[in-house]
């Protein structure tokens, strides 16, 4: 076992390796007859799994050692080295990163299967499977990384793929338009960690730059340095993650293939914000007024994301509103120095979101493409895996016991609430009711009633195999998972938490079981509450309703992107048509196209030089000849 | 036995030369095998050279040449360069000599002997040999120049090549001379303990040394010795022009290198006198590069601007820090990309060359994707975009040059690189914004075809992992 660690680069290497492979295949066949979608889903399986199986190794290796030697590096080769700045391209498995690994190549596997199904007869099959691959090797290299510049590799990659993916079908412009819209609002993120990066390389990078000298060095930063440093890498974070105020791309990337939002959504791309802060959490847990921000954005964003999946029609974009509210509260978690409930509330929303996008994907892929929840209703009976699977789902979305999410969500809360958060734990609550009344509204919506759409319905058919056993595995990820985190209370002791304790800098508050029972009730019965009201006005089919007052105003979410588009994006093309109109024209061209004449005209008379007589060269050898010794004879006196 | 092991390479290839000569005049045997027999010696040498650079550091032949030859790490590596380009250019040579058919056995042999004389120059610690060793280079260049006796071309090259080429190895025996009428012996070893040991300034020493300085510059084609070049690279057959570009290059600068770090007390004395040949040369090649239509005579121009770099990296070298390894990794990534862009000029050029201007590449990535990909992978290597290898090469002499403190010599290096731009680009847009108005048909073996892909690999396998030595 001495050589596990060796392993660890061939964890990222294999998806890698696989989108080479794909891409080059399907580059010299676009023209001509393309490979088998048989064989390019057999290769594009194979680098996930192998990682899948590779990381359960490095995963056990690293359980049986002791706690304090849980860390594995390897060091593949020194990236660069300039000044003092050396990076190594040098992975590091602690619990943490194992934690990630674990789920993100079991989950990326399952998708990767799943997409198998979903994309068969696409004209680009080969070109899929080579960006999926290519998405999931990103995200392992950023999971990885045993600095910020690696982390810096895999953050950009899953940038890139995900911009190329939410614009797959790009033969339609919307797509394209909201790959684009992910791919800026990312940039903007991007924009604030390399700031940030920057900067904690100004203060004390040359102390060594990778988490584990950043971390013995913490207590160099000035407060002021420090809070800017975890404000910055938050920002990218808001990028990555969605939050208030880069929200906005998530839901319009909805336009991609449905298996990459299950993706993006569950085990890639968005939980990098949250990753990251857990990983940098001995600063945050330094500066507990970034902290603090950082939780008050989150549960804001829960909030206002929860308020905008209340009034969606499309049955992706309220999953997408639904991530957006998860993510708020794992950086309420995060963000209350409570990184371990963060981290698994990312761990189960991993299972549950995956279930409901692909049971989403099912349902779509029934109907034809029809996304629209109005047009549906009454499947259950036509769909009875996806159904059950999908209101598992549902159950642990909505927080309800005991299914996993009721448990990572009610860790999160009662964190806040223990760490003197209560307005926090107060929205939370409210979220809690707004999340599980959205959630069936759906579930009733799609399933239950009549159905609305009489000849959909007729054409409706459960998916492949191939497409519902991932279903039905995630579903018992989903249902079962909480209990790897039972709290106390129940008898448990917290694994996960305790799992991941060497990687991160918390601390437990400690409170009576009477407040925690308390809290848990709280939520239980908002949950209650919030089924409930979801029954009674979708339960027994229900007619689209005309949005008036506020719901209206939800609907067209508070006219967020109409309003950023006015502020920012007007502006920025004005700025930028007036540079291309009049500014490069006229001032910077004529500059550029003068240095361009005089080089030409030079080279022009140069030419004339060339005239192709001997003795004219031999001239030019003893002028040059004489030129040449008259300077040396000045030079050296 | 060491010296012996250090000297087969040369052995090998010189065997090579005289079997080929030996076989040519039965006339038995096709040109084409006659490729592939040259190809199975460069290849062998190579692999000798290669596996003998891993032993000792430096073989000085006390023995049995009196210390006239010596071989080091930065020798060895110009002597890879110089078998890869001999091999590369035989591949190319195939593929050109079977559409061209003017070729005979005798040109792969004259080609194997000037490749001794390179091999030779790049060991010579003593200026006799150093003469002479050029002087075997040079005959078997203007034969290989002007071989197409028919074409009119080739006949004016060869003899603007000969009679100037003369010109300049008149001043290598006079600078020859002077220095040993100056040291008293014209070995690089006891030259520089003369030196040391007479740091007065020596007028004799410093007259010989310049001699030899112009007729080096000669052979590198430095300005404002550069003129013939042009002339010359346009009238060649293509591969022997890729061949003259970089192994005779390589052999020259390694003489160069060679004399300039062994004579280390000279040094500081040419420092300000190379600034200003490099600063010319590379300012200079360039405005010849951009008027040229000709893609030979652009690609002679830009060799001009690329011994401009080279000769920053000469400028950079010190006593205590010799670069010689930021010029063999230079030399060598200047050789992959210039051999690619022959080899593959070689295989589209046609009968007769009739495709060599900018306008006759027009449309090509439409009609041969590849080939044009690969076209544009050895431009933008020689124009220094990363990550191929010609990025590298530039980055370490640029870097050499600001430890040594020049930095205005470093700048003027960029400078000059975006400047090479204009005509890199130039043959990229021809290929690609553009329809194609012919169909680009191709005949003869696919060697070169295939030697280009190689070299493509090469580009970037050097790039991505530079071996410096």
């Amino acid at each position: 076992m001495e050589h596990t660690a060796n392993y660890i680069g061939l964890i990222p290497l294999l998806p890698l390796v696989g989108a080479v492979v794909i891409g080059l295949m399907h580059m010299f066949t676009c023209t001509g007859k393309a490979f088998s979608e048989k064989l390019y889903g057999a290769l594009a399986c194979v680098g996930p799994v192998l990682s899948f199986f590779l990381a359960l190794v490095v995963f056990f290796h690293l359980r049986d050692l002791p706690v304090d030697q849980r860390h594995l590096t390897h060091n593949v080769f020194t990236w660069f080295a300039v000044g003092d700045l050396k990076v190594d391209m040098a992975f590091l498995v602690d619990p943490l990163s194992g934690l990630y690994l674990l789920f993100v190549t079991f989950i990326g596997s399952l998708i990767h299967i799943y997409s198998i199904g979903y994309m068969a007869g696409d004209e680009n099959f080969g070109k899929f499977f080579c960006y999926l691959n290519l998405f999931l090797g990103s995200m392992l290299i950023l999971v990885l990384g045993s600095g910020p510049v690696v982390m810096f590799v895999g953050w950009e990659g899953v940038g890139l793929c995900s911009y190329l993916l939410i614009s797959f079908f790009a033969t339609d412009t919307e797509n394209v338009l909201a790959g684009n819209k992910a791919f800026i609002v990312n940039r903007i993120g991007d924009l604030g960690f390399v700031l940030g990066m920057s900067v904690l390389f100004w203060a004390i990078g040359s102390g060594g730059f990778d988490y584990l000298s950043l971390k013995a060095n913490t207590h160099l930063l000035t407060p002021g340095v420090g809070i800017a440093v975890c404000l910055l890498l938050f920002i990218g974070a808001c990028g990555k993650s969605a939050q208030i105020p880069l929200y906005v791309w998530l839901p319009d990337a909805m336009a991609g293939p449905t298996p990459v939002s299950a993706l993006i959504h569950a085990a890639t791309m968005v939980t990098a914000g949250v990753y990251m802060v857990a990983r940098f959490s001995f600063m945050y847990a330094h500066f507990t007024t970034a902290g603090t921000i950082v939780a008050w954005v989150g549960i804001l964003t829960a909030l206002l994301s929860a308020i905008y999946g209340m009034f969606q029609s499309d049955i992706k974009k309220i999953l997408a509103y639904s991530t957006v509210s998860q993510l708020g509260y794992m950086f309420a978690g995060v963000g209350v120095a409570a990184y371990s409930a963060g981290i698994f509330h990312v761990f189960t929303h991993a299972f549950f979101k995956a279930l409901l996008f692909l049971g989403a994907g099912s349902v779509i892929y029934a109907l034809h493409h029809q996304q629209d929840v109005w047009q549906m209703g009454g499947l259950k009976n036509k769909m009875p895996r996806t159904y059950m699977t999908m209101l598992i789902g549902a159950l642990a979305l909505a927080g309800f016991p005991p299914f996993s999410g009721f448990f990572s969500k009610d860790e999160i809360l009662f964190m806040a609430l223990a760490n003197g958060h209560t307005g926090i734990w107060l929205i939370g609550v409210l979220v809690a009711a707004m999340t599980a009344y959205y959630t069936f509204r759906l579930i009733f919506l799609v399933f239950h009633g009549t159905p609305r759409n009489q000849e959909a319905y007729d054409h409706a058919h459960e998916a492949p195999a191939v497409m519902t056993v991932p279903l039905i595995v995630l579903a018992a990820g989903a249902a079962l998972a909480g209990v790897l985190n039972l709290p106390a209370l129940f008898g448990g002791n917290m694994v996960v938490s305790t799992w991941l304790e060497p990687s991160l800098t918390e601390h437990h508050p400690h409170m009576s079981h009477g407040v925690e029972i308390l809290a848990m009730l709280a939520s239980v019965v908002a949950v209650v509450i919030g089924i409930t009201i979801a029954y009674k006005k979708f339960g027994q089919g229900a007619e689209e309703p005309e949005f008036t007052g506020f719901a209206k105003l939800g609907y067209h979410k508070f006219y967020v992107d109409e309003i950023y588009n006015a502020v920012f994006v007007q502006p920025f093309k004005g700025i930028g048509s007036v540079i291309s109109r009049f500014l490069e024209p006229n001032v910077t061209d004529s500059f550029v196209k003068f240095a361009t004449w005089i080089y030409r005209k030079a080279g022009t008379s140069f030419k004339a030089l060339q005239v192709g007589y001997v003795r004219v060269y031999a001239l030019y050898m003893v002028i040059g000849l004489s030129l040449m010794s008259l300077f040396l004879s000045q030079s050296i006196n | 036995m060491q010296d012996f092991v250090s000297l087969l390479p040369l052995i090998v290839v010189g065997a090579g030369a005289i079997l080929l000569m030996l076989l040519a005049a039965f006339e038995k045997l096709e040109v084409e095998t006659g490729a592939l027999i040259s190809m199975v010696f460069y290849g062998a040498a190579f692999f000798i050279q290669l596996v003998v650079g891993g032993g000792p550091q430096d073989v000085i032949f006390d023995k049995i040449f009196n210390g006239m030859l010596a071989t080091s790490n930065f020798s060895m590596a110009a002597g890879l360069v110089i078998f890869g380009c001999g091999f590369f250019t035989s591949m190319s040579c195939h593929s050109y000599f079977g559409v061209n058919k003017f070729c005979t056995l005798d040109f792969y042999a004259i080609k194997m002997f000037s490749v001794c004389g390179m091999v030779l120059l790049t060991m010579a610690q003593e200026l006799v040999t150093a003469f002479i060793a050029l002087e075997i280079m040079s005959l078997g260049i203007y034969i290989l120049v002007g071989y197409d006796r028919t074409r009119l071309t080739a006949t004016e090259a060869i003899l603007k090549y000969l009679m100037l080429g003369a010109f300049a190895g008149a001043f290598f025996t006079m600078g020859a001379a002077l220095i040993y009428g100056g040291a008293g012996s014209t070995k690089f070893v006891a030259i520089s303990q003369f030196i040391a040991a007479n740091p007065a300034g020596q007028p004799l020493l410093i007259g010989g040394a310049f001699f030899i300085f112009i007729a080096i510059f000669f052979k590198i084609a430095a300005f404002p010795f550069h003129a013939w070049v042009v002339d010359v690279y346009d009238g060649a057959s293509a591969p022997v022009t890729g061949f003259m570009a970089t192994a005779l290059k390589a052999a020259v600068f390694a003489l160069f290198a060679n004399f300039i770090a062994l004579s280390s007390g000279f040094h500081g004395q040419w420092i300000d006198f190379l600034f200003w040949v490099a600063v010319l040369t590379m300012f200079g090649g360039n405005l010849v590069a951009i008027g040229q239509s000709n893609i030979k005579r652009m690609l002679a121009a830009s060799g001009i601007v690329h011994s401009g770099y080279l000769l920053i990296a000469l400028v950079a070298i010190n006593a205590e820090q010799f670069t010689g390894s930021v010029i063999g990794y230079y030399l060598a990534a200047y050789a992959v990309g210039t051999l690619g862009m022959f080899a593959a000029m070689s295989y589209l050029g046609g009968s007769g060359e009739k495709r060599v201007n900018f306008d006759d590449f027009k449309g090509l990535a439409k009609v041969r994707p590849y080939s044009a990909a690969a076209i544009t992978v050895f431009l933008l290597s020689m124009a220094g975009i990363p990550p191929t290898a010609g990025f590298m090469g530039k980055f370490y002499i640029i870097t050499s040059a600001i430890s040594a403190g020049q930095m205005a010599l470093a700048v003027l290096g960029v400078v000059s690189s975006i400047l090479s731009m204009w005509y890199y680009l130039r043959l990229v847009i021809s290929m690609y914004f553009h329809d194609a108005s012919e169909s680009f048909e191709t005949q003869g073996a696919p060697l070169a075809t295939i030697s280009t892909f190689v070299l493509v690999v090469f580009v970037f396998a050097i790039g991505l992992y530079p071996i410096v030595i």
